[in-house]
């Protein structure tokens, strides 16, 4: 599987992205400063707005969706029996998983931000996707609920996984690097090797670098691995 | 000092709390409250029963500065100088004033060029920026953000942090889920399941709340 980016632009007003890029299978990141285009970049790998010039080619996917940032765009159901029904799921399992037990009859509107994002991913992570998009997918959730998400990230296989965020802390384990910088998307490389070019490195990346050591990953927990290696 | 006594509103139970000057932090999981505590002491709901004193004054009776996780959802005007000059025109203040006092906290932020644009051709961290610009500007007792950090990038919450530890307001509420800004504040409140679970200095929380996932990573690695 992959998908293709040849020589894409897209202009709004003075302001413009541009990509060429080849996203393989495995989970890649994409950093960047707010307004650097992230968002924009994963509506147009999903196909919600066409480039102005370049294609992109999907290669062997037959499947693919896009988390939006804020989860109440997608909300199609008036209770949240109604919105987990709305995806075709079964919505005991879902309102477990997603820690909403007993409150299937609340609007799903009246939930807080973070239990909304929860009931959101929970329901489309319930299914099998090719291609997985997710816009900031970490913002308004709880550490509890970052690890849970990233324990989930990590559990997929065999699917091309893009996640765009500016998360700092709790992250999952990933392949590739990207960042946006200026509406220009550029590969920053494979991890572990990409991490000193990185720019958006989160805090204990940069604090490990600091220190002289190279963790085997982009999460906390392979910081403090790499700086325990170190006082060893 | 801020008295909160017998608070009971839907979910939120707060039998006692007193909070001094300050940077205060509040923490916990989704759902725990943070939002209706927050709600609650910046007087835009009315609590079922108990009380809300800041700085002695009852609710609604004290200046209250508020920035929401969604700046440009709360924007009443167009351009960004009508914006931030708003609580000062709602309040009758003169028009010399109003300009003094606009061009003086756009300055102290850094965002003098933004003035007259429209909030609609700036990006999110500008947003930010305008809605706490426009939160300072009338001098409040009491300055409030909920989870204003969530959707921003390092970068930006760092200014952010920057401007609150040297704000003027003399209590500073701010719901966070990034531990490391929790970690700076003057006092940090744990909530969870609507009630206080953990008061007092960023050390004695995070004491309290060691082994959990809520530790920062700059206290973790001096354990």
């Amino acid at each position: 599987m992959k998908v293709r980016m040849d020589n894409v632009s897209y202009r709004r007003g003075e302001w413009q992205l541009t990509a060429d890029a080849v996203f393989k299978t495995g989970v890649h990141i994409v950093t960047g400063r707010i307004g650097s285009g992230k968002s924009t970049l994963s509506l147009i790998l999903a196909d919600i707005i066409r480039p102005d010039n370049g294609s992109i080619n999907l290669k062997g996917i037959s499947s693919k969706t896009l988390s939006l940032q804020f989860p109440e765009y997608h909300v199609t159901g008036y209770t949240i029996n109604d919105e987990i029904s709305s995806w075709k799921l079964k919505p005991t399992e879902v309102l477990a998983k997603a820690g909403l037990s007993g409150r299937g009859n609340e609007k799903t509107l009246q939930l807080s931000g973070g239990e909304m994002k929860r009931l959101h991913l929970t329901c489309q992570l319930s299914k099998d996707w090719d291609l997985l998009i997710l816009d900031e997918p970490f913002s308004s959730l709880d550490c509890i609920q970052k690890q849970k998400l990233c324990r989930e990230l990590e559990s997929r296989n065999n699917c091309i996984l893009i996640i765009l965020t500016h998360e700092q802390n709790i992250l999952p384990k990933v392949d590739y690097i990207w960042e946006m910088d200026g509406g220009h998307l550029r590969y920053i490389g494979e991890v572990a090797y990409a991490l000193e070019k990185w720019d958006g490195a989160p805090g204990h990346i940069r604090h490990a670098l600091s220190k002289g050591v190279l963790p085997d990953n982009i999460r906390e927990k392979d910081a403090m691995e790499a700086l325990c290696r170190m006082q060893d | 000092m801020i008295e909160i006594k017998n608070l009971h509103h839907n979910l939120l139970q707060v039998e006692r709390l007193s909070i001094e000057r300050g940077h205060t932090a509040v923490i916990g999981p989704n759902g725990s409250g943070k939002t209706t505590l927050l709600q609650l002491c910046a007087g835009i709901e009315l609590p079922n029963s108990g009380t809300i004193l800041i700085g002695g004054e009852p609710l609604r009776e004290q200046n209250v500065g508020w920035v929401s996780e969604f700046p440009d959802r709360n924007q009443v005007f167009d351009r960004v100088m009508d914006e931030i000059s708003s609580p000062l025109r709602f309040t009758h203040t003169k028009c010399d004033m109003t300009d003094l006092l606009v061009n003086e906290i756009a300055g102290r932020l850094g965002i003098e060029e933004l003035l007259q644009k429209s909030g609609r051709q700036i990006s999110g961290g500008e947003k930010a920026l305008v809605a706490l610009a426009t939160a300072l500007v009338s001098k409040p007792a009491l300055l409030v953000l909920d989870e204003v950090d969530s959707h921003l990038d390092r970068q930006t919450t760092e200014k952010i942090q920057f401007i609150l530890q040297n704000c003027s307001a003399p209590y500073v509420i701010q719901c966070t889920q990034n531990m490391e800004t929790a970690a700076v504040a003057d006092h940090v409140i744990f909530l969870k399941n609507g009630h206080i679970q953990h008061f007092g200095s960023p050390e004695f929380v995070f004491d309290s709340l060691r082994d959990t996932c809520f530790v920062p990573f700059s206290r973790r690695i001096k354990l």
